[in-house]
């Protein structure tokens, strides 16, 4: 669990001393399952942090909100972290105006595994210490193991710590397995084509094009989205059945080289849409065929996001 | 039965009669528009009052929002003049005389010409938003209406010379003795014989006399921000002060939400206000 | 008139109106509730969530559907809205209530929406009130209620075994007329039951005096305050049952104008062909979600445009609270000093 003692006084610290002008964390929700991201602009601000599982915004999307100029600290997770690097990379922020306070990640719980065991109604919802989750719900009290109620993108994840914070607060974590992110791949690539595409199409045709899932990753920062863009339209606008996997598939690849398979995109969907396994596969690829994985440095070029005039390639140059 | 049910969304149909260019830079274009139908051209005039706007419709391309150009008067057809600025404007210029066009019309409220009888009118307009305003003009100027209203002062401005609007009928209005005509440009050209400076000096500089008068202004937001309080000024109250408002538009009829202010719709309510419903309107423009 | 249908007959009446009507029912689809046509062998969700995820406003304005077919070079067409009778059952009070909102906005005596109006003229409601109300709903704070009867043709009390029914217009009587009539003892427990629900739920924020206190801090900083962490997503407004906007696009690969569900949250929503954006930020488009809801609705139709279904709480990506921002707005002054 996250030492938020530390914390606190770690970005009381970032405050008092002007090393930052704000701190992007987490405050307490006005509902017990979702706690939200907060600007802390004082110390006396600060006594508001909140940290914990339910914490489920990957805060590095409003790291483009603000201009370049100003000092901003962060807390940041492992994929976090690497989100920040990819936006430096990409000339978002530049690092030296950035104050990262890493936290070692045990998982984000996914909200609506929490109410299938206990129902809608939740009361309350308590981390312990020991991995346990304690809720109160309406229809009980629940003692839950928060393992059984991580995002999927957390149970496989493969990157928990923050690798480039200024500060590191807390234990560091082992790197998981990355085999467990080899699966859910596999999970996909083993079916037929046919399998594929229903399982892709079954996803894809419950979406409402509410773009939660753009707007809660940090790297879809375009001001003019594809889908925005009217002369030529590159995709159909509406819910048929081209529009909504035009939608996917682009904004997927759009992501290659950039994801951090942080599944922001997953949690924020209300329709419970199913996306990442389609940037999974993508990020095997970079991984595979251009041994790149993002974030993991400031320096080392997207190989999709750049070019130099001896690319292999010509066709562009 | 549904199918049968006149949806509000469904254009006019219509062809382009004339298209020609107004400004001498190409970006202002005119389009007369005639009727398929007789019936619905009956219908249009019937409904039509000057201050009103219609959706051009070009499948595949989308609708656009005009002010409609001319007066019930003038014949069998509509006129809007067409700034060029995005995909649908831009096919709207592409447009030549015979191809098949829509409109949905007429929308809005228009000016409210019943409470303005008997008063003095000043009209003052800048650049393309003028074109409501000439069809005000040429609506006052027959015979049946110009004697319900008093004395007619325009005030037209526009960046350049060039970019003047409908440049052949205002040279005949300087002509006329029943109004009065003060053109404007933002800087100074040679052989230029009118007004050089922005609209809301050339209105201080005419004063017109608020006395029994209204005050209409359509133009971008920047010079309808600076006339308001210059006809302040000069003694107008924001019950005699008229302006027409813009907004993105989509529907048209009030259902879409995206052109509302406050409470009201552009659209539907407007786009015609007087200052004083304007001042219990959110800034929200 | 008050009517029972016992539990084990729910789906043998349901059958029964499959003859006449398409019936639509919350079901089961991927991990929440949504209104389905009901096949054969099919499953109702009554009891797994109060409410579906997508709000019933679906059936009538689909998030797309097509106006015009092209039928040439220029040419087009009217599509056709398809009427065939339907009945929506287990409709929940608050998303009933919403539906004759919206109607003030697409059935106006000067443009009515023959698409909406058809699919309403051919649709019934049948509500289900709730007897345990949500968490996240406000329904009564808002001027509606657990079991309000607005734009419902008959609403069911959940009594155990049994619903009591209680038919609200003559359409509504004439789907019911094969059953027993309540007891005096069986209506007592209803009405109980239902004043019981509605006095259960705390009032979320103050109404009194709140149209006024935005109308009046349009300025203020509270805007961006209560906006700071939003996403400017259209989550809240498209789950809102009470929310119709809707952009108009030309598809012209499908040879379609179409019509989508629309957001004031989406950047691109009131950006003007200039480049000109009246609401640039999420500051100014929170403001507006807001104000329609809680002041324009009222100047328009006199009634808050939000009948408390909590969606908007329950599935805001980032936590935000509607309720929580009112009470915030409930501390505004009511009177600000214009220069």
């Amino acid at each position: 669990m996250p030492e938020l003692d530390a914390l606190k006084a770690e970005a009381k610290r970032l405050l008092d001393e002007g090393i930052v002008e704000m701190v992007i964390g987490f405050k307490a929700g006005d509902t017990p399952l979702h706690p939200q991201p907060a600007f802390f602009k004082t110390s006396e601000e600060i006594d508001q942090l909140v940290y914990n599982a339910l914490c489920q915004n990957n805060l590095a999307t409003y790291l483009t909100r603000f201009p370049k100029t100003q000092k901003i600290g962060m807390l940041v997770r492992g994929c976090e972290n690497r989100s920040v690097n990819a936006l430096v990379f990409e000339g978002q922020h530049p690092r030296e105006n950035l104050y990262l306070i890493g936290i070692p990640c045990e998982g984000i719980i996914d909200w609506r595994k929490i109410i299938e065991k206990t129902g809608e109604e939740v009361i309350s919802v308590f981390e312990q210490s020991d991995n346990k989750i304690l809720v109160e719900s309406k229809s009980g009290s629940f003692t839950l193991e928060k393992t059984t109620l991580l995002h999927e993108s957390c149970a496989r994840c493969i990157h928990p710590n923050p690798i480039s914070a200024d500060i590191v607060i807390g234990e560091l974590l082992p790197e998981g397995d990355p085999a467990l992110a080899r699966e859910q791949v596999a999970a996909f690539t083993d079916l037929s084509l046919q399998e594929r595409h229903a399982w892709f199409r079954q996803e894809a045709e419950r979406c409402i094009r509410c773009y939660a899932c753009r707007e809660a990753c940090p790297m879809c920062y375009c001001e003019e989205c594809f889908v925005d863009h009217v002369s030529p339209r590159w995709t159909e606008s509406g819910t048929t059945p081209a529009g909504m996997q035009g939608w996917h598939i682009v904004r997927a690849f759009h992501q290659t080289g950039r994801c951090t398979s942080c599944g922001a995109c997953e949690r924020a969907c209300p329709m419970d849409i199913k996306m990442t396994y389609l940037t999974e596969k993508l990020n095997q690829d970079m991984r595979q065929k251009y041994n790149f994985e993002v974030g993991l440095d400031t320096e080392t070029p997207p190989p999709f996001s750049t070019i130099t005039l001896d690319d292999k390639s010509r066709f562009i140059v | 039965m549904s199918n049968e049910a006149h949806s509000p969304y469904l254009p006019i149909p219509m062809h382009v009669l004339h298209a020609y260019y107004e400004s001498n830079d190409h970006s202002l274009k005119t389009l007369e528009l005639s009727f398929d139908d007789p019936q619905d051209a009956r219908e249009f005039f019937a409904a039509y009052n000057p201050g009103q706007f219609c959706l051009l419709s070009v499948i595949g391309k989308g609708e656009s929002a005009l002010g409609i150009a001319s007066a019930a008067w003038e014949g069998d057809f509509v006129r809007f003049t067409v700034q060029k600025m995005g995909s649908v404007t831009t096919a709207l210029h592409e447009l030549k005389p015979g191809d098949p066009i829509g409109i949905r019309g007429p929308l809005g409220n228009g000016f409210p010409l019943e409470d303005w009888k008997g008063k003095n009118l000043v009209i003052i307009g800048g650049g393309c938003a003028f074109s409501t305003l000439y069809a005000l003009t040429k609506h006052l100027h027959h015979p049946s209406n110009r004697g319900d209203y008093g004395k007619m002062t325009v005030i037209y401005g526009t960046r350049t010379s060039g970019l003047c609007m409908y440049k052949q009928d205002i040279a005949a209005w300087h002509q006329r003795e029943d109004m009065e005509v003060h053109q404007a440009i933002d800087v100074p050209e040679q052989d230029w014989l009118h007004h050089v400076g922005y609209v809301p000096d050339v209105v201080r500089e005419v004063q017109p006399s608020p006395v029994n008068s209204v005050a209409v202004v359509c133009g971008p937001p920047i010079m309808t921000k600076f006339t308001l309080p210059a006809l302040v000024e000069l003694g107008f109250t924001p019950e005699t002060i008229f302006t027409s408002l813009e907004k993105r538009m989509k529907c048209g009829v009030g259902k879409c939400g995206r052109c509302n202010l406050g409470p009201k719709y552009i659209c539907k309510d407007g786009p015609v206000f007087s200052l004083a419903e304007l001042n219990n309107l959110p800034a929200d423009l | 008139m008050n009517l029972i249908l016992k539990k084990d007959q729910l789906n043998h009446q349901l059958n029964a109106w499959r003859q006449d009507y398409e019936v639509y029912a919350p079901q089961s689809l991927q991990n929440y509730t949504h209104f389905l046509p009901l096949q054969d062998g099919f499953e109702l969700a009554l009891d797994k969530a109060h409410n579906t995820r997508i709000p019933p406003k679906a059936l009538f304005l689909p998030t797309s559907e097509a106006l015009l077919k092209f039928t040439r070079v220029g040419g087009y067409e009217q599509v056709p809205t398809e009427t065939t009778p339907r009945l929506i059952f287990g409709i929940r009070p608050c998303d009933a209530h919403a539906m004759t909102m919206l109607d003030t906005v697409f059935e106006q005596e000067r443009y009515t929406d023959p698409h909406w109006q058809a699919r309403r003229d051919a649709t019934l409601l049948v509500g289900l009130g709730c007897h345990e109300p949500c968490q996240t709903g406000f329904c009564t704070t808002v001027g509606s209620g657990p079991f309000n009867h607005a734009g419902l043709d008959a609403i069911l009390t959940d009594l155990g075994d049994i619903f009591l029914v209680e038919t609200l217009t003559e359409k509504g009587e004439s789907l019911f007329s094969q059953l027993e009539t309540a007891t005096e003892e069986q209506s007592a427990q209803a009405s109980v039951l239902q004043q019981a629900a509605a006095a259960s739920m705390p009032i979320a924020f103050e109404t009194e005096g709140l149209k006024e206190k935005l109308d009046q801090n349009f300025d203020s900083p509270y805007w961006e305050e209560i906006s700071r962490s939003c996403l400017s997503c259209g989550v809240c407004t498209f789950l809102c049952p009470t929310c119709f906007c809707f952009d108009i696009v030309d598809e012209a690969q499908r040879g379609e104008r179409v019509r989508n569900w629309d957001t004031c949250m989406f950047r691109t929503y009131s950006l003007e062909a200039s480049g000109h954006n009246p609401r640039p930020s999420r500051v100014e488009r929170t403001r507006q979600r807001l104000s329609h809801k809680y002041t324009y609705w009222v100047d328009q139709i006199n009634q808050i445009g939000c009948t408390g279904c909590g969606r908007c709480v329950r599935y805001c990506p980032v936590g935000l609270d509607i309720r929580a921002m009112l009470r915030k707005a409930n501390q505004l002054p009511s009177e600000v000093a214009h220069v």
